[in-house]
């Protein structure tokens, strides 16, 4: 028993190092009026950067923003992903390699992501933003510019990002489902809905609880893909919570409420993410 | 027995119709890579053109840019290995251990794997500002491994979990110890898979933005703190971002067939097999 936990030490001793400490020290730093270039250095200030943070208009905004964002991206990317899976579970010729190319997007780096819709939807060189867009009369919409659309347009180019995470999810929770369950419905004479209703959709309840709290984890702490599109513009129609605290962190040097940013970021994720964390690691 | 019915008709024809409109958007910045300035933008846009190999010219010969694929390169590589050499033996022992102890350092690796990025950042700025350390790649590999470490180790983790444990009960009841068992039996037999853990490992590194973007300014900045940086100027040379978005996509078309199979555990951390 004994060289099991002397195995066990390597990555958790240095985690525990590289993680539980900075834990701990976002906490505290939350409590602290500290600006990072002020010469007389921080001081405790108690819940004070969490009064000032909810009261803001920013964190108000960035917090709606954040909301609809996560709702739009991860219903939509849900509901095609389901969509494809089920097309692409189907025996089709090429299937694999379709597949493979459908999956391409997750393993791109989301600045990549961002800058190729980006390059897409300009109004000046686009193929969609500048072309199309003339195309169809609409040629003075900046579909970058506009407070809506621009909201829009960053919502559906992480949608392409990310969509095949919940593709792949439930392409597995499809081919997991027993063939004998599909063949006794069609000795049964069942209609494809019916199917689909009464032992596919059953069947998906995991890999959907699964798919859906990946992807709000993913959505909550959204920045890359809208950073590189619109930098959280026009004004701050596409300003999300991550990107708040870069502003408040990185641009005014405001380490305090940052933390405190940092630290309901953090609380927010581990609600979501627990009842999964748990489930995994039983 | 496969009848072409015009429900089949229509999937193949819908299957189409999809995977063209998802891969166009990464094949349309290919396509502007070999085009000059002026192609880029000439409207309507040109399918037919004389491609031009100069704007991987400039990116190979541009100075400050091939430094950005050379940080990301080292940076990944330095996360891969340090999270490999610490994973192994916890993964193998977490792989084991079925008690209390085993179930709660599995849960907590685990949760720490879900922390948010910006969360992580502030400490690690704070500190890293205080050594200097800020625009160094010792800075973001240091960080990397917060969450490259939990990665790695829990996919480790269940890959022993799925070997066939024969082997190493012969072993052990031979008078082997549990290390000399990991590394004659356990290792050569999930190669495979190590290396697909790896792989992974390695693109997280590769696709990372917040942090190497709060941590690297110039000297040690990575390709994505590059694309973000270019991407924010008024007058934006779109050809060579096309070309350095081009290479950057390098890695991930280099190993998505290789890591296919792995992929969905590694996305899903085994919640999905």
């Amino acid at each position: 028993m004994r060289e099991e936990y002397r195995l066990l030490l390597p990555a958790v001793a240095v985690l525990a190092l590289l993680v539980a400490v900075p834990t701990f020290y976002l906490f505290y730093t939350s409590f602290l009026n500290w600006f990072l270039r002020d010469p007389e250095g921080p001081t405790f200030g108690g819940l004070n950067n969490y009064i000032r943070l909810i009261q803001s208009g920013d964190f108000r905004i960035s917090l709606v923003v954040t909301l609809i964002f996560s709702a739009a991206s991860v219903s939509i990317s849900l509901l095609i992903g389901l969509g494809l899976a089920l097309l692409f579970s189907e025996k089709l010729r090429g299937r694999n390699i379709m597949r493979t190319l459908l999956v391409m997007p997750i393993v791109l780096p989301p600045v990549v992501v961002g800058f190729t819709w980006k390059f897409i939807l300009s109004s000046e060189v686009g193929i969609i933003g500048a072309y199309f867009m003339r195309l169809i009369g609409l040629g003075d919409i900046s579909l970058l510019g506009d407070p809506t659309l621009a909201l829009a347009s960053v919502i559906m180019a992480d949608i392409w990002g990310k969509m095949p995470l919940p593709f792949l999810i439930f392409l597995a929770g499809i081919a997991a489902i027993p063939p004998i369950y599909y063949e006794s419905a069609m000795i049964d004479g069942a209609s494809r809905w019916h199917t689909f209703k009464s032992i596919t959709l059953p069947h998906l309840h995991k890999p959907l609880i699964v798919a859906l709290i990946l992807r709000t984890i993913d959505a909550f702490n959204s920045f890359d893909v809208i950073f590189v599109m619109t930098k959280g513009g026009p004004g701050m129609a596409t300003h999300t919570l991550p990107m708040l605290g870069w502003k408040v962190g990185f641009y005014y040097f405001d380490i305090g409420m940052a933390s405190a940013i940092g630290v309901l970021l953090l609380l927010l994720v581990i609600a979501v993410s627990m009842p999964l964390v748990r489930r995994i690691s039983r | 027995m496969v009848r072409t019915t015009p429900l089949k008709f229509f999937m193949y024809l819908l299957a189409s119709i999809i995977v063209t409109l998802s891969v166009f958007p990464i094949a349309w910045i290919v396509i502007a890579s070999f085009k000059t300035m002026h192609q880029v933008f000439q409207m309507p846009p040109q399918l037919v053109f004389e491609p031009t190999f100069d704007n991987y010219r400039r990116l190979l010969f541009g100075g400050q840019l091939m430094n950005a694929f050379f940080n990301s390169l080292v940076i990944s590589i330095l996360t891969v290995t340090v999270s490999l050499v610490l994973g192994i033996p916890t993964a193998y022992s977490l792989s084991v251990l079925k008690n209390r102890v085993g179930r709660n350092v599995s849960f907590w690796i685990l949760s720490v794997r879900m922390a948010p990025a910006f969360a992580v950042i502030i400490p690690y700025f704070i500190l890293m500002y205080y050594l200097k350390l800020i625009d160094t790649i010792w800075a973001v590999i240091v960080t990397y491994l917060t969450f490259a470490i939990p990665f790695q180790t829990w996919l480790l983790k269940i890959t022993f979990e799925e070997l066939p444990r024969e082997l190493e009960e012969a072993a052990l009841i031979d008078g082997a110890t549990k290390s000399s068992a990991l590394f004659r039996i356990i290792l050569p037999n999930a190669a495979p898979m190590i290396a697909s853990a790896s792989i992974l490992t390695f693109v997280l590194a590769w696709n990372e933005f917040l942090m190497a973007f709060i941590l690297t300014s110039r000297d040690a900045r990575t390709v994505p703190v590059l694309i973000t940086a270019l991407s924010g100027t008024h007058k934006l040379d779109w050809p060579i971002m096309a070309a350095i978005t081009t290479v950057s996509m390098i890695p991930a078309f280099a190993f998505i067939t290789f890591v296919q199979r792995y992929l969905i555990k590694g996305l899903t951390m085994g919640a999905v097999k």
